[in-house]
């Protein structure tokens, strides 16, 4: 039996790494369905797929320009550049569809001329796409300083539209849930997904693909005399590249309905962190398209854990992904490390050598661990500082959204009603806004009142129904828990007879864009509640 | 024939020094500031102390080249270490805790005395390059020890360290009001106190390398460490030296921007100058895979690369539109440098003379 096992384990030694991450993530999302309520939401899981769909694609392109033993760290350059060139397009009142053909047209001559520096000119990988990243970024910056919005009609229905999964909404229904549903970005990137897939592995161009890469640049010298078409694919590797990184910003201003010159800073980690997460060898050659489907769901799961545990900040998302991206090239140097050393024939003696050697190095790296930990830990906590107590807000319980006040503030003729909660200061505070201009406010101790112009009132009103589509799909309402330093929004708006009540947590990339601003003309009119020292 | 090849072998000496090219980059970058910036170049003496442009390329310069002169080193050995920039704000944070662990309270409170601090400014340096020289530590023993290639194996800590940095300073940007602190980025002794520290980070790191043995062991583990191995050169040991020494540059670097700017931003100390400094190694003419190496040609890099900002800073580009100008000027550099255009050229020179 075991001798099966152990047989089995050393046939399909390529996948251990695959199915490692797959294992990971399912079991990481099981912990995070058994501890907490929300998760077991069908929406919340279908949201990894609508908050990665851009990691999704651009992991892709990056998943082959890692096989051929190469690295592209332009894409959040070009994903940035894409969302500031279609969003300034669109105002200008350009075609949306040839918007979105002219951006991939530009990703892929980006990606190309970066292509031909490293074939061509044999400009190291690294650099030649670091000064890619750094050109399209700076010019975001001559394009628009600004947050530009995108409010052309044909790009929200593509970014708005809700794909419903056929059977699972009878489900939703019978648990009270609203029906789960997914975007079309992720339908986008599923089609890409299937389509690498195909062509890594059942074409010509696949098999070059791992031909070249691998063995410290060795096998690409061995593709060449192969008569391989090294150049040819290289090229074609960066260009596909350049293709889905503007398509990935394409599904970023999808999300986020506007284009900056910032956005998706530091998203060439992720990416490359959720390819080798998914099992591809750094150095090429060996790796497969879909396991970076799993390290994009590795990622996503993680982000979303850290959400819902809610305790801890946000920053405990790059801890965790660098230590899984540690422990992944890890496993990979293991695994790479027997199969060089099963070739070489090794005496007793040398692998007892081997074996001491061994010991040592986990002796120092467990020593290091330790006081790196020692360190970090007597610094933020103890030890040194005495009189640094426990964080206040650690200690900070986020309290419920008071909705039968509201409800009742609203039954006596308030026409906007907000409560907001948590934040870094732990705060809990319920405005009121009556159509004559008063506003109330009260954080359960301090009480403030304040007089704005009623035609100020109505004017907002008219502007949060009418522009930002108040009681229209386009504002929904998605109420997770709140992370230690975000705030959480409780809006109750009773306007001309109608009445909704909407609840969004900041930080949460589907917060839709409306409710944001909705949220910034309410705040323009609210007094300011002094917190106690 | 004899007599002409004694000037052409002189002129060659020069051409094939490692600080010419860098220089000429330098220079030229130089004399566009002179023709199209008026008063570049003037230098202001306010109360014993040098001001002016050119000194401010110095100056801001400074943590730029104290990372190129780790990064050389490491460069040599064919490796490269992404972290520097995660390994500066880690310093920053640890350093702007020790002074004031108000953050830890998770309050922000403005200090008035600017001669309170929490620690003595010795226990705030030496802590904050301890901290760093761990992260050194950690690196050299996924370089060296687990055998991870070592582009991988800093990312990890590029990755995670401006995370870790958040961890210390409980995620706030520490305000920094001890006046002795702010003297290592903003003091002046007739030049910016900054300048001295590189100074002695340089000579010693010169001597320790160039009249000791360690510069041709660094070289020979960076050319073919296997025959280095067999001359009974040990190749861990050289990088346990070489990426520790390169983690403490970086907390010193890391020590001198957070008191410049009197803030440890953990989101912002440090952000993007990895890539500078392996530039500005590139600049100076150090191959990516190793060998020989010049640390002043380094120092002359960073210089290029800070005299192209500065310049631009004086035209009037907008900070983050400069990274589009950085990025065509760093092509250029290295096309260079490339094996191809330099052949393509020395090509065309034969030619010449075969006519």
């Amino acid at each position: 039996m075991l001798q099966q096992i152990s047989n089995f384990f050393s046939k399909n030694r390529n996948f251990i790494p695959l199915m490692s991450t797959a294992v990971l993530a399912l079991a990481a999302y099981g912990i995070g369905a058994y501890f907490f309520v929300g998760m077991r939401n069908p929406q919340v899981f279908f949201n990894l797929f609508r908050n990665s769909s851009f990691l999704l694609i651009s992991g892709i392109g990056m998943t082959f320009v890692i096989l051929t033993g190469g690295i592209d760290l332009s894409v959040s350059g070009v994903v940035a550049l894409t969302t500031v060139a279609s969003a300034v397009l669109l105002r200008e009142g350009w075609n949306p569809w040839s918007v979105i053909l002219l951006m991939l047209a530009m990703g892929m001559t980006l990606g190309a001329i970066m292509g031909s520096f490293i074939v061509y000119l044999k400009v190291q990988p690294f650099i030649a796409t670091l000064a890619g990243m750094w050109f399209a970024r700076g010019m975001c910056f001559f394009i628009s300083d600004n947050v530009v919005a995108i409010d052309d009609h044909i790009f929200q229905i593509l970014g708005k539209t809700k794909i419903l999964i056929p059977g699972l909404t009878e489900l939703a229904a019978l648990q009270g849930n609203p029906a789960p549903y997914i975007s079309i970005p992720v339908i986008v990137a599923f089609t890409l997904l299937i389509v690498v897939i195909y062509v890594a592995h059942y074409t010509r161009f696949g098999r070059t693909v791992y031909a070249i890469g691998g063995n410290e640049g060795r096998n690409e010298q061995s593709a060449r005399l192969m008569g391989l078409p090294v150049n040819r694919t290289k090229m074609l590797v960066y260009t596909f590249n350049g293709f889905c990184s503007a398509l990935a910003g394409l599904s970023f201003s999808l999300f986020v309905a506007s284009g900056h010159g910032l956005y998706a800073s530091g998203f060439e980690l992720d990416v490359i962190a959720s390819v080798v997460i998914g099992g591809t060898m750094l150095s090429g050659g060996s790796g497969y398209v879909f396991g970076t489907f799993f390290g994009v769901l590795v990622l996503a799961v993680t982000q979303a854990l850290i959400q819902f545990i809610g305790t801890l900040s946000s920053w405990w998302t790059k801890i965790v992904i660098g230590i899984l991206t540690l422990i992944f090239i890890g496993v990979q140097t293991i695994l790479a490390n027997r199969k060089s050393g099963r070739q070489g024939t090794q005496t007793t003696q040398e692998l007892l050598v081997v074996r001491r050697k061994r010991q040592r190095l986990a002796l120092g790296l467990g020593t290091i661990v330790v006081l790196a930990v020692v360190a970090i830990l007597s610094a933020s906590q103890f030890g040194w500082f005495s009189f640094a107590e426990t964080p206040a807000a650690a200690q900070c319980v986020i309290k419920p959204f008071r909705e039968e006040e509201a409800a009742s503030l609203i039954k006596d003729g308030a026409v906007i009603v907000y409560n907001r909660t948590a934040g870094p200061l732990c705060v809990d505070e319920l405005f009121a806004i009556y159509p004559d201009g008063r506003v109330l406010g009260n954080d359960g101790v301090n009480k403030v009142e304040k007089q704005v112009d009623p035609a100020e009132v109505e004017q907002n009103l008219a502007k949060i129904v009418g522009e930002y589509k108040w009681f229209t799909g386009a504002i929904y309402g998605e109420y997770l828990t709140p992370c230690r330093q975000c705030f959480a929004h409780y809006v109750s708006i009773s306007y001309e007879g109608q009445e909704k009540i909407v609840s969004q947590v900041d930080g949460t990339a589907s917060m839709p864009l409306g409710y944001t601003l909705t949220l910034a003309v309410i705040r323009s009119m609210l007094p300011e509640i002094n917190p106690a020292p | 024939m004899k007599k002409s090849a004694i000037p052409s072998f002189a002129w060659k000496n020069i051409t094939e020094s490692r600080l010419f090219f860098p220089l000429v980059a330098l220079s030229l970058i130089l004399l566009f500031d002179f023709i199209f910036i008026p008063g570049f170049f003037a230098i202001e003496n306010r109360e014993g102390n040098l001001h002016g442009s050119l000194i401010d390329i110095f100056r801001n310069g400074s943590t730029v080249m104290l990372l190129a002169i780790g990064m050389t080193l490491v460069i040599a050995t064919g490796g490269v270490d992404l972290s520097v920039g995660a390994t500066m704000a880690i310093a920053a944070s640890m350093a702007g805790i020790l002074m004031n662990p108000s953050a830890l309270k998770n309050e922000v409170f403005f200090v008035t005395d600017p001669y309170y601090t929490f620690q003595p400014l010795w226990v705030v340096i030496v802590a904050a390059l301890i901290v760093a020289l761990i992260c050194g530590l950690w690196n050299v023993v996924l370089v060296a020890y687990m055998r991870i290639q070592p582009m991988v194996a800093t990312l990890i800590l590029m990755i995670s360290g401006r995370g870790i940095a958040q961890l210390i300073t409980n995620g706030l940007r520490v305000q920094i009001t001890y006046r002795p602190y702010a003297f290592l980025g903003q003091g002046w002794i007739v030049l910016p106190f900054s300048l001295y520290i590189v100074a002695i980070v340089l000579t010693i790191t010169w001597i320790m390398t160039r009249k000791t043995a360690i510069g041709m062991f660094i070289e020979s583990v960076g050319i073919n460490f296997r025959s280095s191995f067999f001359s009974g050169i040990d190749e861990k040991k050289i990088k346990l030296l070489v990426y520790t020494f390169c983690g403490f540059c970086a907390g010193i670097a890391g020590l001198v921007a957070s008191s410049n700017v009197r803030t440890s931003d953990a989101n912002n100390i440090g952000l993007t100058t990895e890539l500078d400094a392996i530039l500005a190694v590139v600049i100076g003419g150090t191959s990516m895979s190793g060998g020989r190496f010049s640390l002043l040609a380094s120092i002359v890099g960073a210089l290029v690369m800070q005299a192209i900002t500065q310049s631009m800073y004086a035209i009037g580009v907008p900070a983050f539109a400069l990274q589009a100008i950085k990025a065509v000027v760093v092509i250029f550099v290295i096309l260079l440098f490339s094996e191809q255009v330099r052949g393509f050229a020395r090509g065309l020179t034969a030619q010449k003379k075969e006519v």
